[in-house]
């Protein structure tokens, strides 16, 4: 059993990963000293699954998903490990390669959908702009290409549409048109973060539905990175939970939302409301994410742990079978195994 | 059975029954947002106004948390700015302890101030970054005047970070030294100074992630038990709303279209977007309920539909409901008592 360093392969996954992320470290060099973002994570997504990636703000949840795609913003780097896309590395490719990449065979849609398209440019000379770069296609195919993608997201009268500016599209159809640009290559892998964080409860759910459909039908897989537990727990397949650029658990989505492993998992599950039952009190976890200045030593979440125990503050956890997920948890470490793992009741409320 | 329950409840309820604080009367607030004087003349543009509220009324009881929900542009901020005098109603009367709120600027009503209190949305612009703790937390105190010896202030405002559960050494602190959740509690606490009875707090948890605003919603309900707080609730979130509330209303586009108890909303909302609303919720339970999308969008609000303004987005709609604007009106049925404008629930038919 390794008990430091995360297994190699990563967890839960098929073998022959669309994806694969190993031992992933992200480093932004200040003044004061080197942050550490994203300190040693591993995930691996398979072909048109679904990954869900949780986590507060600050648990380096965007950051990775940059990373994968390319566009970490200088000073940040990728400080070691590797990530594969189909079984070749695109982590150190020169930038005309990685841009040949992204579009083609990474899609990216963003929070914002008013900053994610050029204002000055209709929609449909960006949509053509996308489609001849990856493309062998003639402009006048390309852009009935574009008229059938906007079809296919749901806008109405796309041929009159295509020819209007951002800016006279509302804020749920601009989520639309940034989908369709995302979809525009048939790109194998998609990197959603936040999709639907800027929109309404009732555009949100007309825009996941649609990503789900449109990722189906195309076979896409999706890195679906965001804070809503109830978007993740709809789309998603597996989700990983990140705490202070850690995964502290994945698995499964309905075993981490209905029988959670992690003590920071029990925590967060219990702090969301919900319809389901009345409670007077939500579960609470004290204090608040590390700043990344100082990171506590061992499990980065043991000073706000309520079964923090000796080992905790002295050796960082890996991530340890914990039911049918993986937790980065010392509770399921065989050798403390008399400790009782941690119940959502065992958390005090 | 019964007579337990009475006894339990008759304290807050037979008290509150009499003990309206707040009471808005149909309160409206235009903005205008005309293009320039200039425009208008060369391009022939229409001057435009926008109903921001139009019509709102409802009453909140002592000791009560009625919460506002809708999506953006609905006009539940302006409620909130209205009912602390930030903005002045175009027309309508608000009363505060059956007092006029316009008072609330003449020398008769500077008390009437200090008793409502606003916690704004975004706990990083409104805390002064130049100011240190102390000084937020006392401006209220030294603004009203409350309190004239140093030594009182600095005990009051001691009290104040206690309740808030921070530490009296935060005071010598400045705002960048806390985090999201810390802050907010800050403006909790400079809410507080003035020992309010009503509290308005527009979006306190949307900024927030999801462990602190657990941490914000179980001080807020905490302080609300032990100083008998009222609170009006704005909201986007509807889990939240569920959560804090005792009665809860819907805005559709600068009006209220449900107004109800809490578990009657939740539990058999009547008004075809309070459907739509609580279907498109994503569902944490994974009960394999269907989430239904709810069609269209908001119209926009310089040019509402007439009739209904929710009709065409509305399942239901008939010729009735495109042409009169429908009346909030109260229910009773099985799951209780709903105030509802819909011309679909007045006919039976929904």
């Amino acid at each position: 059993m390794t008990l430091t360093a995360a297994p190699p392969r990563a967890v839960g996954s098929p073998s022959g990963s669309l994806l694969e992320v190993r031992n992933l470290r992200i480093e932004f060099p200040t003044r004061r000293g080197t942050l550490v973002a994203v300190d040693d994570i591993s995930f691996a997504i398979g072909p048109g699954e679904v990954l869900g990636v949780v986590g507060e703000s600050g648990a380096g949840k965007s950051l990775t998903g940059a990373a994968i795609i390319g566009l970490l913003e200088p000073p940040g780097r990728i400080a070691g490990g590797e990530i594969l896309l189909a079984g070749r590395r695109i982590d150190n490719l020169p930038y005309d390669a990685m841009r040949r990449i992204r579009g083609r065979e990474i899609g990216a849609i963003f929070q914002d959908p008013l900053t994610s398209l050029n204002p000055l440019y209709t929609v449909g000379d960006q949509l053509i702009e996308t489609i001849t770069t990856h493309l062998d296609l003639s402009a006048g195919k390309a852009r009935t290409r574009a008229i059938e993608l906007l079809a296919s997201t749901g806008i109405p009268a796309p041929d009159r549409r295509i020819d209007h500016y951002p800016h006279q599209f509302s804020g749920g159809m601009r989520q639309r048109v940034v989908i369709a640009l995302a979809l525009a290559a048939e790109p194998k892998l998609l990197i959603a973060d936040e999709p639907t964080t800027a929109l309404d409860v009732s555009i949100q759910a007309q825009i996941i539905s649609l990503l789900k459909k449109l990722c189906r039908d195309h076979g896409t897989a999706v890195m679906l990175v965001t804070h809503d537990m109830g978007v993740i727990a709809e789309t998603a397949d597996r989700v990983a939970v990140m705490y202070a650029g850690r995964i502290a658990e994945i698995g499964p989505v309905s075993d981490v939302i209905h029988r959670p492993q992690h003590p920071y998992t029990v925590g967060l599950m219990g702090s969301i409301p919900t319809f389901g039952h009345e409670k007077e009190r939500l579960t609470q976890i004290n204090g608040s994410m590390p700043r990344l200045t100082a990171i506590p030593s061992g499990c980065a979440f043991h000073p706000r742990c309520v079964h923090a125990f000796d080992r905790c503050p002295r050796e960082r956890p890996g991530l340890l079978p914990a039911g049918s997920s993986m937790a980065a948890c010392w509770l399921h470490d065989p050798a403390s195994a008399r400790r009782a793992a941690p119940q959502a009741s065992a958390v005090s409320a | 059975m019964s007579a337990v329950l009475r006894e339990n409840t008759s304290t807050t309820w037979e008290t509150a029954a009499q003990d309206v604080i707040v009471r808005a009367e149909n309160i409206a607030k235009y903005f205008d947002v005309s293009p320039p004087w200039l425009n208008r003349v060369l391009e022939r543009q229409q001057r435009a106004i926008l109903h921001a509220v139009d019509g709102v009324s409802f009453e909140i009881k002592r000791g009560e948390t009625l919460s506002l929900v809708g999506e953006s542009g609905c006009g539940k901020s302006t409620v909130a700015r209205l009912l602390v005098g930030l903005y002045t109603p175009t027309h309508g009367r608000i009363n505060f302890f059956g007092r006029d709120l316009r008072e609330m600027n003449s020398a008769r009503g500077r008390g009437l101030r200090q008793k409502l209190q606003m916690i704004f949305q975004d706990p990083y612009a409104s805390l002064n970054p130049r100011w240190r703790v102390a000084d937020i937390i006392a401006e209220p105190l030294n603004a009203h005047g409350l309190m004239k010896d140093k030594h009182q202030v600095t005990a009051r405002v001691d009290e104040l970070l206690q309740q808030v559960r921070l530490a009296p050494a935060d005071k010598t602190k400045y705002p960048h030294q806390f985090s999201g959740g810390q802050r907010q509690r800050l403006s909790i606490a400079r809410a507080l100074a003035t020992k309010p009875e009503f509290l308005v707090c527009d979006e306190p948890t949307s900024a927030l992630d999801v462990s602190v605003q657990a941490q914000v919603l179980n001080l807020m309900k905490d302080l609300q038990r032990e100083m008998g707080l009222t609170y009006l609730f704005i909201s986007h979130n509807l889990a939240v709303v569920h959560h804090i509330s005792d009665r809860v209303g819907v805005m559709y586009l600068g009006k209220i279209v449900e107004l109800a108890s809490r578990t009657t909303l939740f539990n058999t909302p009547r008004h075809p977007y309070t459907r739509m609303l609580l279907d498109a919720i994503p569902d944490l339970e994974m009960s394999g309920r269907a989430r239904t999308p709810v069609a269209g969008e908001v119209p926009n609000p310089l040019n509402p539909p007439s009739g209904c303004t929710f009709n065409p987005r509305c399942p239901y709609a008939n010729d009735r409901c495109r042409v009169e604007v429908p009346l909030l009106k109260l229910y009773q049925h099985a799951g209780g008592e709903t105030q509802a404008a819909c011309h679909g629930v007045e006919e039976g038919r929904i």
